[in-house]
């Protein structure tokens, strides 16, 4: 048994020891460590606080001015009451359904197209369908309500011309949903475009050789080797498209149809926290559009780990 | 059918469908450049808004008087370049971190940056707004900046790109006594230059084109960038204010955006080519 003294000295040592040792590590990785804290930094600050506290107000009846009150579940008991939560729900809905479906299939023709052999001009094409991606949506919603305008707009010229019947495009809460989706499709296409490109470019050339020597049809080689080739990508852009979606505002916005006919989901939660301040409220359909977007993302993981794929 | 024909054929089939896509992504730009050169007294309904008789710039001159335009053109630009400024340093540095550095927790804390992706910020607006209060920031243009210093794109990306980097030119600095960060600035960010050209393009164009953060946090007209103050011009004056004025702002807005992408896609050939030179 060591003495007292030389039992106090070796802890000392070993204490120095630790010291040195841990100095020593973060000397070795304090670089990396400084290098990816602005991100969490900012992370937590901007980002998970708000959306953690998001839970917390949506269980009180929070205005703004007076002190948060605990109601419990009653929010989410009123959603059930607010006719306008649930046209926002079912808008969004459509506008994730039909955009998710438009998006991904007319973006992967368009990158197909562009990436034929046969096309000329592929630097001119590439650059101007990319277009669309770079004009501020809020911009595009006001021409868009132009081009919508049930007197002024050519949209209603063109129906005319062709013998049609002019449509309240964004006064009949029953069209107003119409010209968001297409603004929408119109406006996300180009992105998924490149990065649908970007996969095709990486499917090895021998794959379609190997194909064309044992006889495969064109639709064929397309739905055996660049589907499967490009489901990793497909599978990000569901995701990010589904993201992208759910939080539509700028097009709801500056297209406003009558009442909440063609409102999102995120709009109303805009509404009732910064033009009503019922922000408890707003809080809680915060915690709804988290909780989709969780389901929705955890339901394609696991798809895909049940596939093998990840 | 011989196959020359067929292929023939198909080419023409193929070059129509793209002049299609192409006029319908250029039509609704090109129509809001055409309105906003109509004068007021024109009309603007159906087809009448494609014969110009007298061009002029009057409905420009009239954006002037109703929103004070160089103040917030230069609040646009500068949330716009300090904005990208922050995120290509703060990502590329974490993204280099994340690609050449073995360090405890390095693939939980990037799962963690890549699953940050699937939340919108956007849900939390409400208590951020609060937070952007208590810390003063309301009406401030850092409000816009701060929160995406860095971005888990912009993280996600850099790294897949720095990752390919090889491994050798890193560690002959090293040898030759080259520090983290002179490593970083010397070596990595040269060979990188491409995808930090297309980043910072992406990102201006993205930080240019924001309008719900700023709608949320600025509400001082002052302290307006040019999103905000063109999306308020059909509620101004009390009088509806005739399109031709309107898409004169919008078309201000959206040409900045389009020339910046057309100017970065020559930088970023040039920089391709540069980078694969010194790589």
């Amino acid at each position: 048994m060591l003495a007292p003294a030389r039992r106090l000295a070796a802890r000392a040592f070993f204490k120095r020891g630790e010291l040195r040792m841990k100095r020593r590590l973060w000397k070795r990785y304090r670089f990396a460590y400084l290098a990816i804290c602005p991100f969490f930094i900012q992370f937590l600050i901007f980002q998970l606080i708000p959306t953690l506290a998001t839970f917390y107000y949506s269980f009180t009846n929070w205005n703004g001015m007076k002190k948060p009150r605990w109601i419990g579940l009653d929010n989410y008991a009123m959603m059930l009451e607010d006719y306008q939560f649930l046209d926002a729900f079912r808008n969004t809905a459509l506008y994730w359904m039909i955009g998710v479906a438009g998006v991904l299939c007319l973006s992967l023709m368009i990158a197909s197209m562009l990436n034929s052999r046969a096309l000329r001009m592929k630097h001119f094409f590439k650059t101007v369908t990319f277009l669309p991606y770079v004009c501020a949506s809020m911009a595009m919603g006001l021409i868009f309500g132009m081009l919508f305008d049930e007197n002024a707009g050519l949209v209603n010229a063109v129906i005319e011309l062709f013998g049609g019947r002019a449509l309240p495009w964004l006064t009949s809460s029953r069209l107003a949903r119409i010209p968001v989706h297409i603004l929408f499709i119109w406006r996300t296409i180009p992105w998924y475009t490149l990065i649908f490109l970007s996969g095709l470019l990486n499917i090895p050339a021998e794959f379609y050789e190997a194909a064309t020597v044992d006889g495969a049809s064109g639709p064929q080689k397309f739905f055996r080797i660049t589907l499967p080739q490009l489901g990793n990508i497909s599978f990000f852009c569901f995701v990010t498209i589904t993201v992208d979606a759910w939080k539509i505002f700028n097009e709801p916005y500056t297209l406003a149809g009558p009442g909440s006919s063609n409102t999102s989901l995120f709009q109303l939660m805009y509404v009732n926290g910064f033009k009503i301040f019922k922000m408890g409220y707003a809080s809680a359909l915060g915690v709804v559009l988290i909780a989709i977007l969780l389901v929705i993302s955890l339901i394609q993981f696991r798809a895909r780990r049940a596939q093998g794929e990840l | 059918m011989s196959y020359r024909t067929k292929q023939r054929l198909w080419s023409a089939f193929l070059h129509l469908m793209m002049l299609m896509i192409v006029a319908v992504c250029l039509f609704p730009v090109l129509w809001s450049c055409v309105i906003s050169i109509k004068s007021v007294g024109e009309k603007v309904s159906g087809f009448h808004a494609l014969s110009i008789t007298q061009p002029t710039l009057a409905n420009y001159g009239r954006l002037f008087e109703l929103i004070p335009l160089w103040q917030h053109l230069g609040n646009s630009v500068f949330t716009s370049v300090v904005g990208t400024l922050t995120t290509l340093v703060f990502c590329s540095l974490a993204g280099f971190a994340f690609a050449k550095y073995r360090f405890p927790a390095r693939d939980a804390l990037f799962y963690f940056v890549v699953a940050t992706m699937t939340i919108p910020a956007e849900v939390g607006a409400v208590p951020l707004f609060l937070i952007m209060k208590n810390m003063e920031l309301i009406n401030s243009l850092w409000s816009l900046i701060l929160p995406r210093l860095a971005t888990a794109v912009g993280v996600f990306y850099l790294r897949q790109y720095i990752m390919e980097v090889p491994d050798e030119i890193l560690e002959a600095a090293r040898i030759d006594g080259c520090r983290d960060l002179g490593i970083f600035w010397r070596i990595v960010c040269p060979v990188i230059k491409p995808a930090l050209a297309s980043w910072a393009s992406l990102t201006l164009i993205a930080r240019w084109n924001d309008f719900f953060w700023p709608l949320l946090f600025l509400n001082k007209t002052p302290k307006y960038t040019l999103m905000v103050s063109v999306s308020m011009l059909p509620l101004s004056d009390g009088l509806a204010t005739p399109w031709q004025v309107i898409l004169a702002g919008t078309t201000l807005v959206i040409v900045p955006s389009i020339l910046m992408y057309l100017f970065m896609q020559t930088f970023q050939k040039e920089g391709a080519t540069a980078g694969a030179v010194k790589g």
